[in-house]
């Protein structure tokens, strides 16, 4: 892309050279960019469109866009007035992100601690979890929805608090996972922390502890960030273990409630259904907005030195 | 050394005063291991606390007979039980349930779920040994519920002259009863009388050409979704005399299929032509006949009542009629029934079946939940209520339902609604060249699942 | 993020430091204890809850975690234990736990007609095996307790007798008869049934005499009341052994969670049980020709898909990526914003309004893209595929490009630079240099992606439920055109179809797991070889 001399040139061929320059350089980049954003929107402009349509039940008829324009179903989303369909959104999201905030916690602090462990001590046995991890880590949870069921059905006879329909028991199964990927992921980030600080620290006097709450955790705080926000949104779409766990309606995250609205085709309330996406997407699209900037680097970095 | 000792010393200290205050706290809920994870912990407790006190009282009252008691004050309750219910019938049973509270001092905790959750749902709790007391289901579920021993026996002797016979029946296996009816439901053919007033077709076919001069979208429609529904499509199934199962001299149903041989062939091919008519086709689901009806794109279809009572309730006027024969012989609807299961493993066994013996029997009960779901009493009383006997529309069910046969209960059925929904989508889809041979392969494919399991 | 925070610079937290070093009480250590008293009350609690239910496994493991957690935190040794303790608790209870129970119930029968434990089939086969003597009238009855046994006494003949389950009707001195009821008996009082006592009145079968043909009586609700029931099974605790009382046949326990009868038959009206049967749910999906060849191009399937979807996403991803890798480029961020909605946006929420969007009748695919035109897009299973690869690409391609761009920007410029000196065109410039390490950056992600995609439970499920189905006759455990080994677990288990077969499906779910666990370690080692290469 060398420059070309447009000097000699008369003005208004310079002028004409210069747009097509511009067109040459940057301004196809935008038309491009105008249509991957199309791309990535219109779905989200018929979510909308289905949100605003009057009709009880049934896909709207997508030829007849906003040509209704009604409130309805998110006047319904908060009172839960149609006898036919119980909807409780509020309760819904409330779990989501109750659930959603402990298992990003729990994993960020589970995650963390045990990637540093495996990044700076050298210990017997460390290659063998590491390995036993990895693998361990490619068994789906969801394959063993029906081990999860009858765990919980014991675990809830001893502790009810651990038992089905509850949330606490939900999060453990969540953290059960947590070792998993994000472990692999910190792992490589915490390797790019040169060990030199450490051992700078520890000759000024510091202990481990020291060490990893005041410089380690400060210092990888990108795949902090991604870390949560992976398991928060995975948790945010979690069905199936989800579904097996909470069986009391009220007790449903967003996933389960919104999937119930849809299940049945005789009664699938497709409106009431975009319209709970749509505002239960908001917080998580707050969120991945507000870390946006850690994420590149804290996906990438990693994996390029781990 | 010491150092550690002395922080073991004060951190087990610790540890012991936080668990008594943790054990104090919770000892009352988590003891009671039998109780249902649904009730409320809060409940729990009390009902356990209560409980010594009452007895005495309940041995004088002479059980079953009404006390009076004031649900909202919690040292009043005796006990309570849990009942699974869905959506659609939650607001029906609120009043049964507090009545039952008021008289008997119990508390019904009325869990709502999603209906298509409901079976498999009481399936694997009662399985695992917990679950609710009592939960609402089709009478279907009988043969799956009955061989995993997830329902109890119950004595109807005492009401069964109030209930219907054949919703009696229905929930009844080898004489004896497992469930309680409370409503019975069956499809007919729906009109739109904004489209067309009349109908004088006695075939099928004729109500296609009549559907079809009409002019609108669609003539006839008749629900089916990608796994088939095989329920909608029984009619006209059994109008080419192919039925299901083969029934024994007491007219209960055997495990022998009845659907194969010349009749199931013309079914096949009869269907085959519908597909093409577009009266039936996979991507037509329940869903949007109900959009197409209400938008005025089809004058007739075939469905029940949990869509005419929406329809009548926002003003559109429509018929209901018994389904024209397609090929020759009575156009048979199942009928099913719906009903309350009582859970074998139910927490609180004895309340449970005083709710659903002598409350949910009651002709007022029965009628409640008929307002609000449409589906025809059990409880004879309630039937000949004139709110039915004089409603147009449930008139129009009650003479769709003619020769309507029940549905199959017995364990095999679970064999069959799979294939046999899948194969008509086949079919109708135009999936398979040769009907007939696609029919004959299911026929096969049933035939050996049934054998199989009940080996 | 400049400043870096190396807090023990200063000399007040060195101090701090050297006192913890030396063993003083630190706020941390304070932290620590109060935290470490936490967990100890809840450990115990469980313990003594554990101990109350009498649930001897989850007492002892509960013992056992509070020991190392204790030995862990309080012990000078054992410093990465006390990073990797949290997670491996859960680890070890929900992941590895839940896996062994998976591998265990693989080798039983679970599913219908096999949900339960034994005595609770045979409990309920003789429930259901009772039935109401016709033509015998009830007798009135009361219900007497002693002690914590119970009763049912009633008037034969003038005469007040009773009994038990274990003993006939009796001659029973001491009881009061007016107008032909017992009123009162001493030494026993009269009850009535209530929720407390009704399970153990509900197994109080009182025979009529010593023949049990006779039949046996038990109470109605009211307590005043007895119907005559007969069996028409009788269960033998001691040979563990059903006697069809009709007919004379003896059913035994065939060792497969069913009463059979000595040709193997199963006994009519029976119920089945749990059992372990070994390796026969391996067997069948590796000599089932009717499971294993479905099975197969189950697999092909998924590979495929996973394979495309990451191949796609990535392509479309680096485009994106490379035209957007220009500084000049003006709104960079807005563009960016909004690209990345579809990966910000909950997975399962997206795939099922691309479901109402692919409606055939309704949908906006159709509607606006096609004119109108029916095509099926779910219906066919060509179109259903292809529509699931491009909702994935959908999906997907904004984290590639973030990615991308991500790996694009941390390629040294100096390497850039020398090549662009060198005077290599752009083409060139890009395919040896730029493709090269931007591969090496981002390969590890696209093995994972390739392994999130092998799994992709909710797009499958939520889009198509693996269908469209397999046309004629087939039965529900036949695998969907667009299913995915998971799930097609998932279809076996017969969560929503059909009747469950967890046993099968645990060993579909094993056998996927060793198949992804050596392709991961397989695909880690060579991830691995390309770092050392590069």
């Amino acid at each position: 892309m060398s420059a070309i001399d447009t000097s000699n040139v008369p003005l208004t061929n310079r002028a004409k050279a210069h747009r097509v320059k511009w067109w040459r350089e940057v301004g196809w980049r935008h038309c491009v960019g105008v249509v991957a954003v199309l791309y990535s929107i219109f779905p989200l402009v018929f979510a909308v469109n289905m949100a605003l349509s009057p009709g009880k039940t049934g896909v709207p008829d997508a030829s007849k866009l906003f040509q209704q324009v009604t409130g309805d179903q998110f006047v319904t989303l908060f009172t839960n007035n149609r006898p036919e369909t119980q909807v409780h959104f509020l309760n819904w999201l409330a779990n989501t992100v109750i659930v959603g905030i402990f298992t990003a916690i729990g994993t960020v602090l589970m995650g963390g601690a045990a990637a540093y462990a495996f990044s700076r001590f050298r210990y017997k046995g460390r290659r063998t979890t590491l390995t036993a991890l990895l693998i361990i880590q490619m068994f789906p949870q969801m394959l063993a929805f029906v081990a999860v069921f009858l765990l919980l059905k014991s675990l809830g006879e001893v502790i009810p608090i651990l038992g089905q329909d509850s949330l606490v028991a939900l999060i453990c199964v969540y953290l059960g996972g947590a070792l998993g990927v994000n472990t692999f992921l910190m792992y490589g980030f915490f390797n790019t922390v040169p060990i030199s600080l450490d051992e700078a620290a520890k000759i000024d006097g510091a202990t481990h502890a020291q060490i990893f709450w005041g410089i380690i955790l400060r210092l990888v705080a990108p795949v902090l960030a991604v870390v949560g926000l992976l398991s928060f949104i995975s948790s945010f779409s979690e069905y199936i273990i989800a579904k097996l766990v909470l069986t009391t309606p009220t007790k449903w995250t967003v996933a389960v409630g919104l999937y119930s609205l849809v299940a049945n085709d005789r009664y699938a309330a497709w409106g009431l259904f975009a319209a709970g996406a749509l505002i239960a997407a908001i917080p998580v699209l707050a969120l991945f907005l507000f870390l946006q900037r850690y994420i590149v680097s804290g996906l990438t970095a990693g994996a390029v030195k781990g | 050394m010491k150092r550690l000792v002395a922080v073991a010393v004060v951190a087990l200290g610790l540890t012991a005063g936080l668990a008594a205050c943790g054990g104090g706290d919770k000892s009352g809920s988590g003891g009671e291991s039998t109780t249902s994870a649904e009730a409320t912990e809060e409940a729990t407790v009390s009902a356990d606390d209560d409980n010594p006190a009452a007895d005495p009282a309940d041995a004088d009252d002479g059980n079953p007979a009404a006390g009076s008691y004031d649900c909202s004050d919690a040292s009043q309750i005796q006990g309570e039980i849990t009942v699974w219910v869905d959506e659609t019938r939650i607001t029906a049973l609120q009043p049964a349930a507090d009545l039952f509270c008021a008289e008997q001092g119990v508390k019904v905790n009325l869990i709502q779920k999603v209906f298509d959750d409901l079976r498999k749902d009481f399936a694997s709790q009662v399985a695992a040994g917990s679950g609710p007391d009592i939960t609402v289901g089709a009478n279907d579920w009988l043969g799956e519920f009955k061989t995993n021993g997830l329902v109890a026996p119950i004595d109807l002797s005492g009401v069964a002259d109030q209930l219907s016979p054949a919703a009696l029946g229905a929930f009844s296996s080898e004489g004896q009863a497992y469930g309680v009816p409370y409503g019975t439901e069956n499809i007919a053919l729906v009109r739109n009388n904004a489209l067309i007033s009349e109908t004088k077709a006695t075939t099928f076919d004729e109500l296609i050409e009549e559907g079809k001069a009409v002019g609108q979208k669609y003539s006839v429609i008749i629900p089916m979704g990608d796994a088939g529904d095989a329920y909608h499509m029984y009619p006209i199934q059994s109008s080419f005399g192919a039925e299901v199962f083969e029934t024994d001299a007491e007219g209960d149903y055997t495990d022998t299929l009845a659907m194969g041989g010349e009749a199931g062939h013309k079914f096949a091919e009869y269907l085959a032509k519908l597909g093409q008519e577009g009266v039936v086709k996979s991507t037509i689901t329940g869903d949007i006949l109900g959009q197409a009806f209400t938008a005025g794109e089809v004058p007739y279809v075939i469905t029940g009542p949990w869509n005419t009572s929406t329809w009548v309730a926002s003003g559109m006027d429509i018929s209901v009629l018994p389904i024209p024969s397609a090929g020759g012989e009575p156009a048979a609807p199942f009928m099913g029934v719906q009903g309350f299961y009582l859970s074998a493993k139910a927490a609180n066994a004895f309340d449970a079946e005083t709710f659903l013996v002598d409350y949910l029997t009651r002709a007022d009960v029965q009628l409640e939940l008929y307002k609000l779901g449409g589906r025809m009493p059990a409880n004879l009383e309630a039937l000949a209520d004139p709110s039915i006997t004089d409603d147009p529309v449930a008139k129009g069910f009650a003479e769709a339902a003619g020769d309507a046969q029940v549905q199959p209960s017995i364990p095999a059925m679970n064999q069959v609604w799979s294939p046999w929904g899948l194969t008509e989508v086949a079919i109708a889809d135009g999936k398979v060249t040769d009907p007939a041979a696609a029919w004959d392969e299911m026929i096969t494919n049933i035939e050996t699942a049934i054998a199989e399991n009940a080996g | 993020m400049s400043e870096l925070p190396l807090k023990p610079r200063t000399q007040k937290s060195r101090k701090a430091a050297t006192m913890a070093v030396a063993g003083g009480w630190g706020p941390g250590f304070i932290v620590k204890l109060i935290l470490m008293a936490l967990i100890d009350a809840i450990g115990i609690f469980g313990v003594i809850q554990a101990w109350r239910a009498g649930s001897t496994t989850i007492l002892v493991v509960a013992i056992i975690l509070l020991l190392v957690v204790n030995y862990v935190y309080f012990a000078r040794r054992a410093i990465p234990g006390k990073y990797l303790v949290p997670g491996m608790v859960f680890l070890l209870i929900f992941q590895v736990y839940v896996m062994l129970y998976t591998a265990y119930v693989s080798i039983t029968n679970y599913g219908d007609q096999h949900m339960g434990s034994k005595d609770a089939a045979i409990t309920a086969i003789q429930s259901q095996h009772t039935a109401v003597a016709p033509d015998k009238d009830p007798y009135a009855i009361v219900v007497l307790q002693k002690g914590t046994d119970y009763y049912l006494a009633t008037v034969v003949d003038g005469e007040a007798e009773y009994g038990t389950s274990d003993q006939p009707l009796e001659a029973l001195d001491g009881a009061t008869i007016t107008d032909g009821k017992i009123t009162a008996v001493d030494g026993y009082d009269i009850v009535k049934p209530d929720r407390d006592n009704w399970d153990t009145l509900q197994t109080l079968a009182v025979p009529l005499s010593d023949d049990a043909s006779q039949g046996f009586l038990m109470t109605e609700r009211n307590g005043t009341q007895a119907k005559v029931y007969l069996p028409t099974v009788r269960y033998d605790k001691a040979a563990d052994t059903f006697t069809d009382t009709e007919t004379g046949l003896v059913y035994h326990d065939g060792g497969k969670g069913q009463f059979v009868d000595d040709a193997g038959k199963k006994m009519p009206g029976s119920v089945g049980w749990r059992a372990v049967i070994g390796f026969a749910n391996y067997k069948t999906i590796f000599a089932d020709t009717k499971m294993m060849v479905p099975l197969l191009k189950v697999l092909v399937w998924t590979i495929c898909f996973a394979f495309l979807s990451v191949a796609t996403t990535f392509f479309l991803g680096l485009i994106l990526a490379l035209v957007f890798n220009s500084p000049r480029i003006k709104g960079q961020k807005i563009y960016r914003t909004l690209m990345i909605l579809p990966y910000a946006f909950p997975g399962f929420m997206t795939a099922l309004l691309w479901k109402a969007m692919l409606n055939r009748d309704y949908g906006v695919i159709n509607k606006w893209i096609f004119f109108g035109a029916e095509i099926d897009w779910l219906g066919n299973p060509w179109l259903a595929r292809l529509s699931i690869i491009l909702v994935n690409l959908w999906l997907g391609y904004p984290y590639m490009f973030l990615v991308c761009t991500g790996s694009l920007q941390s390629i040294p410029s100096e390497m850039m630079e020398s090549a662009r000196v060198d005077g290599a065109p752009p083409l060139r410039q890009f395919r040896s240099i730029t493709l090269p390490l931007l591969f090496i950056a981002v390969a590890p992600l696209l093995i994972s992606s390739f392994a999130f995609n092998f799994n992709n439970f909710n797009l499958i499920f939520m889009l198509t439920g693996g269908g469209p189905l397999p046309g004629t006759g087939s039965d529900t455990k036949i695998p969907g055109a667009t299913d995915i080994l998971i799930s097609e677990v998932y279809r076996l288990a017969g969560v929503d179809l059909g009747t469950p077969d967890y046993g099968l499906a645990t060993a579909l779910s094993i056998l996927i797991f060793v198949l992804v666990g050596a392709i991961a370690a397989f695909s880690f080692r060579q991830t691995r070889k390309l770092e050392e290469m590069a």
